[in-house]
């Protein structure tokens, strides 16, 4: 489990947003299994490196189509509502299927928003403040269970928080980052 | 039938009077927009007489020339409103607008005047006022269009950055927004189709039977242009948009808001 600390502004996101080519670096390499991700193709990169970024998007409606049209714009068939089912779990959302996501609260639906990023399955998943919505007991739940599932699919997990409490309980490595240094 | 009656200046001038009745409603409802108005109307006033002076000059001496020019005048003047009113466009998607907004209507404009009217393309009594009415109408629509498009991708950026972090190409996501602002742009033609004829007696038809055509001419006339507008307004808006969107994302994927 890596994670990424730093005061705001000293380029957390920033840096994962490098790692997924959503944004490209002025000088340097990034390197991702021993490849040069400049010269790689930057759609099969961002479906291998996902990043989970800190403003949560949903779809005006239910979970199940949430999760029908974030695998539609994908080119995928639908998870079976079990799959779907088991991921929001982990992210500690046990609501019917068909409940509205715009009556959710803000911690609820950036969980849902984790749930159906990390069905994906990619080789790299990074979450930028995956816990700001979250309270204590949720956070820690969240994030054991998303860290423990990673590990059994042999997933590199990326987090980038400001939750020392996580930060502590959860970093394998830690990564601080400080303005023009890391 | 007879031509349209001349109208001397202390007639024409009575007109003016009916914008009383709109200063006193606007006074009444609050609305602070009488200067406006005033600037409006004397704008209007100033510009047509202009060109009806300009007209005048064309249509003794009729040059191919004098064509080229008013069509170019009406071309730049027409880019110019649609990029003023969208400021926060990028260079090349400027140049991507206004070369469909010229390219477009001059086609539909040539289709119209060589095979449909069958008249010679500088033969200023038709080009310029067709031209009038498919840039007018081309202008309007894409100016629409365009915002529709600008406002979309700029309140829906949470959604762009979703799904780019999850692999989906910027063509996949930025086409709905291409179609939906080309729809909107679309709607007000198409309105105005569905009521022609019986909610409204439209301008060119109106103006045709005052100065003496049979109606069944003015109606051809109407029917062609509406098609024409419809027609314009949707090459220009799609391809506007379509040549437009793409200069929005680079090579490597990346969204250039």
């Amino acid at each position: 489990m890596n994670f990424i600390v730093g005061n705001s502004g000293s380029g957390k996101s920033t840096l994962l947003r490098l790692f997924n080519q959503t944004l490209s670096q002025s000088s340097g390499n990034i390197l991702f299994a021993g490849k040069d991700i400049e010269e790689m193709n930057t759609i099969d990169l961002r479906k291998n490196i996902m990043l989970i970024s800190q403003s949560v998007f949903l779809f005006d409606t239910t979970i199940r189509e949430n999760f029908k049209l974030f695998y539609e714009y994908r080119g995928l068939n639908i998870l079976e509502d079990a799959n779907m089912q088991e991921y929001l779990a982990m992210c500690n959302i046990f609501f019917p299927l068909d409940k509205d996501c715009t009556s959710m609260s803000g911690g609820e639906r950036q969980r849902v928003y984790i749930a159906i990023f990390l069905s994906f399955l990619p080789k790299v998943l990074m979450l930028d403040e995956p816990t700001s919505a979250l309270d204590k007991e949720n956070s820690n739940i969240v994030i054991s269970n998303i860290t423990g599932y990673c590990q059994k699919k042999e997933i590199t997990v990326i987090i980038v928080s400001h939750d020392s409490m996580i930060t502590e309980t959860f970093a394998e490595n830690l990564i601080t980052i400080e303005r023009r240094a890391i | 039938m007879q031509g349209a009656v001349q109208l001397n200046i202390l007639q024409f001038s009575l007109i003016y009077l009916l914008l009383i009745i709109v200063l006193i409603i606007m006074k009444r409802s609050k609305i602070n927009q009488s200067k406006f108005l005033l600037v409006a109307s004397i704008r209007m006033t100033v510009q047509l007489v202009l060109a009806g002076l300009i007209l005048t000059y064309i249509f003794k001496n009729p040059h191919p020339i004098f064509v080229i020019l008013y069509l170019t005048a009406m071309t730049v003047f027409s880019i110019g409103r649609v990029l003023g009113k969208n400021k926060g466009v990028n260079q090349n998607f400027k140049i991507a607008v206004g070369l469909s907004l010229a390219l477009s209507g001059l086609f539909v404009l040539a289709f119209f005047v060589l095979a449909v009217v069958g008249e010679n393309i500088f033969n200023p009594q038709y080009t310029i006022p067709l031209a009038g009415m498919i840039m007018g109408n081309s202008m309007t629509g894409v100016t629409l269009g365009l915002k529709t498009f600008t406002d979309s991708i700029k309140t829906q950026r949470n959604k762009i950055d979703a799904l780019l972090n999850l692999g989906v190409t910027p063509k996949k996501i930025l086409i709905p927004y291409v179609n939906n602002a080309l729809e909107t742009a679309l709607l007000p033609t198409m309105n105005s189709m569905i009521g022609m004829g019986i909610v409204s007696l439209p301008g060119m038809m109106t103006g045709q039977i005052l100065s003496g055509t049979l109606p069944t001419t003015a109606i051809m006339y109407q029917i062609a242009i509406m098609i024409a507008i419809c027609t314009a307004v949707c090459l220009t808006v799609f391809c506007s948009l379509h040549f437009g969107y793409k200069t929005l994302y680079n090579k490597r994927n990346q969204i250039i808001y």
